[in-house]
């Protein structure tokens, strides 16, 4: 299919470069220039050089805050490709009342995450239901410190960033469950395939392309966590700032008139290129299957 | 897209290239103008910002404005007022764009780093005659620490008592009816309460902040305002105490954690049984916690020095501004004392000009709740300090709080938790 | 026309059998899967319908208001001038959806169905923007709309989320998911790109069309930061700011605050509810229709 003029896809391309580029990445140059500088938010600055990010690499805080998030992904963004796949093939089918479950499923997604926050806390607080219940059927003595252990803060975070992300690839795999061909079903049908057979040989095939983005979408939001970790672990990132992430270290670093705006811009850009490193791993890695 | 927004893009390409060339954020704001009275018509308009004050007292605001307008005739106010939200990120940047508004509330922290990058008007110089209007400990906030001058109008004060849950102290076997005066009293009543309820009740939801210190009567800075000095001994007392509050379970678990709107919602689902608080929390706990407002005790805070902490929120006008006779006129006008004690007496806040306290409003109880604590804090603010130091940033506090929740883990001791928090913040003081 | 293609597959008679047991399951998954998902929602719902002599922040929570009573959406409208809010919003997030309906279909269809060289460097481009965290540029991305002489306008609003990288992507997916067998017939019978575009592809994957339409209607509907930052006169802030009024400085009434999030909520809900049924728009009716 190459028999197009050489400038139709550029203007088919157009508009969308520009917003992207325009509103995007070309405010990010600035960023990356006051990564080399000691700017301030207010008062400006002097170019450094090199210095944040040598000051990064000694700066404990950000190992923290990378491994924080290395760890998000390598929890959340499985569960996110499996989970929302499994509702979306439970929700497909047009039954009484499906219409109700959908929205009601959607719902973590639109809610408040004030109220998410508030409610989740709640239930893992040490007062909080869960540990409240336990507690009557006598499984436990003691409450379990949801809240405030350094691992079981991060995986109480992580199980709310889950929870909320369900609803939200449920529709983007409900859009691509539309798209596999009918005829393929009807084929597999007609040479006798079971329901599960098909959804192994005909309907996971024909959503790879699929689980490829939605493992690329929930990764890179997965490393970029902030809220779930903010409301559980409180502003200063869980007990000690354990549980800091690396978006949570950039804004405490960066926030406010007083902020260190050069050294978070220079996290920012480690920020990016990790993001960046993680994208193209997550590609190697499918070419890398799909080719065996 | 049409040609137009096309042709605007391209217009702010260029734009954004000059930016980056520079590096935007790069160049220092303006340098303010030379000190020295403003002077000039006060005429045209300018645009006043407050914060979350919509819907509430949009009235006394329209008011003030309209009044405004008519004793300077040829002006106009546009009063701006700004959600709570994003209120910090909105300033900023404003401020980093040079687009503050001509009359800005903002309390002393807030001015603090605009003023010392000259961004902010030196009232001071600018009307010499203003201060001796203000009450001195109030006009003193809005002072750069070891340096002339003065960058706001301060427009009210506040001041709390502590507020107590009375059936959780009766629970715990204590008496209601007097509850701890000093930090003494405080833990034993504490650790009473803890062991009591098998930790399941807890008095304290949060983790000292640098008020509290100073409270105390640690000596949080030196007296130059060049270094912190809260890791002297009595600060580690201090920390020792909390610790061994922690370890009976007498302070809440979630208060390595938690924030001060968590810690109040702890005590309006009393889990939590000791809350400073302000005047207005009253009707905060009336309205959200209505089963636990008869049970609300009362009292005085509990301080080493004699002083209690207050609060303080002024008004300033930037170098920005284009029209500054008029913004400083109006800010005044804002602040003065007639205004001042119509607000106070709406909201429940203090006014921070000279001899407005005399109002018997603030000496008269009329037996009501709201009425007694309007007259104890009235009278606790006639020596009230602001004991947070104005040099004290988002980033120490992350730092405070994320170092004591090491010391109550039992990480570090007291001493190498609140070294390492002096050694950050001076620091972040010096950058 | 049925929502969803897989309850026309024909044949189906084989697992009638079944049809109870499996039914019945799934009911049990769904009430399942409904229990975890809803509390937040519900007791945002619950709050606001409570009475004044209720407490709000009780434990274990209460889901049931006692003294049900609408009065605290009636006070919010009182409060903050809904309506007006809502217009600004509502605006918004049209121009939103229709930009990025466009735009990411066009561009999606091109990263995905054209041969060209550059291709691989204009999705490079498209996922490097996904990954800027927007905290980072906010400031400069608002001293471009300044120089452009757009703060404080709705198109200032508008125009970052115009077209998301989010969306070029999905819509990039939508059409590499669809079989090519037709489109090269009509490549054959001279069709342009456009006319592919236009005829075929497009029908083909308006699934997708509509969740980049929810999921952009979705985004500018609850932004707060960005407008908030470019808008300065609070007359054309939306609704998610206008009703962040709703929390004051000194007292907060939280029923309030609860009925003012179910007002912002409720049109996404709407939204959700009446598209839900055309995600599945897809290969089958559009290659027979287009």
């Amino acid at each position: 299919m190459s028999r197009q003029h050489w400038l139709t896809p550029w203007l088919f391309l157009l508009p969308s470069l520009v917003a992207v580029i325009g509103f995007s990445l070309f405010p990010f140059v600035n960023t990356v220039i006051l990564a080399f500088t000691n700017a301030r938010t207010i008062g400006g600055g002097r170019f450094t050089g090199l210095d944040n990010f040598g000051r990064l690499l000694h700066d404990p805080a950000f190992w923290t805050a990378a491994g924080n998030s290395a760890l998000y992904v390598v929890v959340v963004a499985p569960a996110l490709v499996v989970l929302p796949l499994l509702l979306a093939l439970l929700v497909r089918r047009k039954l009484p009342g499906i219409t109700f479950f959908r929205t009601a499923f959607f719902t973590p997604v639109i809610a408040s995450v004030v109220v998410v926050g508030l409610i989740w806390s709640w239930l893992l607080d040490t007062r909080g239901l869960v540990n409240g219940v336990l507690q009557a059927l006598g499984v436990l003595r003691t409450p379990i410190p949801f809240l405030t252990d350094q691992w079981l803060l991060i995986l109480s975070a992580m199980l709310v960033t889950v929870w909320r992300g369900l609803g939200y690839y449920m529709v983007i795999y409900l859009a691509a469950l539309g798209s596999v061909p009918r005829e393929l079903h009807e084929a597999a049908q007609v040479d006798g395939a079971g329901r599960f057979r098909r959804l192994l040989s005909v309907t996971l095939p024909a959503l790879r392309p699929t689980m490829v983005l939605v493992a690329v979408l929930s990764a890179v939001s997965a490393f970029r966590v902030f809220s779930e970790v903010y409301l559980l672990g409180g502003p200063a990132g869980g007990p000690g700032g354990a549980d800091t992430t690396l978006v949570m270290l950039i804004e405490q670093v960066g926030t406010g008139l007083r902020g260190d705006l050069g050294y978070s811009s220079a996290l920012s850009v480690v920020l990016f290129l990790l993001t960046l490193g993680l994208l193209v791993a997550t590609s190697r890695l499918d070419r890398n299957e799909a080719a065996s | 897209m049409n040609s137009l927004s096309r042709r605007g893009f391209l217009v702010g390409l260029a734009c954004a290239t000059a930016l980056a060339a520079t590096g935007c954020g790069l160049s220092g704001g303006d340098p303010g103008a030379a000190g020295g009275p403003v002077t000039g018509e006060v005429k045209g308009s300018i645009t006043f910002q407050t914060w979350a004050l919509k819907p509430k007292y949009t009235d006394y605001l329209n008011g003030l404005v309209t009044r405004f307008q008519q004793a300077h005739p040829g002006t106009t106010v546009n009063w701006v007022d700004q959600p709570a939200d994003g209120y910090l990120k909105k300033v900023t940047a404003d401020a980093a764009a040079g687009a503050l508004p001509d009359v800005v509330n903002m309390p002393p922290d807030l001015s603090y780093p605009l003023a010392k990058q000259k961004l902010l008007v030196d009232i001071g110089s600018a009307m010499p005659d203003a201060a001796k209007d203000y009450l001195d400990n109030a006009w003193s906030a809005y002072a750069l620490p070891g340096q002339s001058g003065s960058y706001g109008f301060p427009w009210y004060l506040n001041t709390g008592p502590v507020f107590y849950n009375k059936a959780l102290f009766t629970q715990a076997g204590l008496d209601a009816e007097h509850p701890p005066t000093t930090y003494a009293e405080l833990e034993s009543a504490a650790l009473a309460m803890a062991q009591h309820s098998d930790r399941k009740i807890a008095m304290l939801g949060l983790t000292p902040v640098i008020a509290d210190f100073a409270l105390y009567g640690v000596n949080v800075m030196d007296p130059g305002g060049t270094r912190f000095t809260f890791n002297e001994d009595k600060g580690v007392r201090f920390v020792e105490l909390y610790k061994k509050l922690y370890d009976a379970g007498a302070l809440i678990p979630e208060a390595l954690t938690a924030n001060y709107t968590g810690a109040g919602t702890k005590f309006m689902n009393q889990q939590i049984a000791w809350a400073p608080g302000s005047a207005y929390d009253l009707s905060n706990f009336k309205t959200n916690a209505p089963s636990l407002y008869p049970n609300v005790g009362i009292t005085k805070p509990i301080t080493n020095t004699g002083h209690a902490t207050m609060f303080v929120q002024g008004l300033s006008v930037p170098e920005s501004s284009k029209n500054k006779p008029t913004a400083l006129a109006f800010a005044r006008f804002v602040t003065n004392a007639e205004n001042q004690l119509a607000f106070a007496k709406l909201v429940n806040i203090f006014p921070s000009t000279k001899g407005t306290m005399d109002d018997p409003y603030f000496s008269k109880s009329d037996g009501t709740d709201e009425a007694k604590v309007r007259v104890a804090a009235a009278k606790q603010l006639g020596t009230a300090v602001n004991y947070t130091p104005v040099q004290w940033s988002d980033q120490m506090l992350t730092v405070l709080q994320q170092q004591l929740a090491e010391a109550m883990l039992g990480k570090k001791s007291a001493k190498q938790a609140l070294d390492e928090v002096v050694a950050q913040c001076d620091k972040l003081l010096a950058g | 026309m049925s929502g969803c293609h897989e309850s026309a597959v024909p044949g189906t008679q084989r697992q009638e059998r079944h049809f109870h047991g499996a039914q019945v399951g799934r009911y049990l998954l769904l009430l399942l899967v409904l229990a975890i998902t809803v509390g937040p929602f519900l007791w945002q719902l619950s709050t606001s319908l409570k009475g004044l002599s209720e407490d709000i922040y009780s434990v274990p929570p209460s889901f049931v208001p006692h003294e049900l009573t609408p009065g605290n959406y009636a006070r919010v409208g009182e409060a903050v001038p809904v309506w007006s809010f809502a217009l600004n919003s509502l605006l918004v997030a049209v121009a939103n959806v229709v930009t990025n309906c466009v735009g990411a279909s066009l561009a999606g269809y091109a990263l995905a169905r054209l041969r060209f060289r550059g291709r691989g460097l204009a999705t490079a481009v498209f996922l490097g923007s996904l990954l800027v965290p927007f905290e980072a540029i906010m400031v400069a991305l608002f001293l471009v709309m300044r120089s452009l002489q757009l703060n404080n306008t709705l198109v200032a609003v508008v125009l970052p989320g115009a077209i998301s990288a989010l969306n070029v992507l999905l819509m990039r997916n939508a059409f590499l998911a669809l079989p090519g067998a037709v489109e090269e017939a009509a490549l054959i019978d001279g069709a342009n790109a456009w006319q592919r575009f236009t005829r075929i592809a497009l029908p083909s994957a308006r699934g997708t069309v509509v969740v980049v339409a929810v999921f952009s209607f979705m985004y500018s509907w609850d932004d707060f930061l960005w407008p908030l930052i470019v808008l300065s006169d609070p007359s054309r802030y939306t609704l998610t700011i206008g009703l962040s009024y709703l929390q004051g400085t000194f007292v907060n009434d939280q029923r309030l605050i609860a009925a003012g999030t179910m007002i912002a909520v409720a049109p996404l809900v709407l939204l959700f509810t009446v598209a839900q049924k055309h995600f599945f728009r897809g290969v089958g009716e559009g290659a027979v229709k287009g």
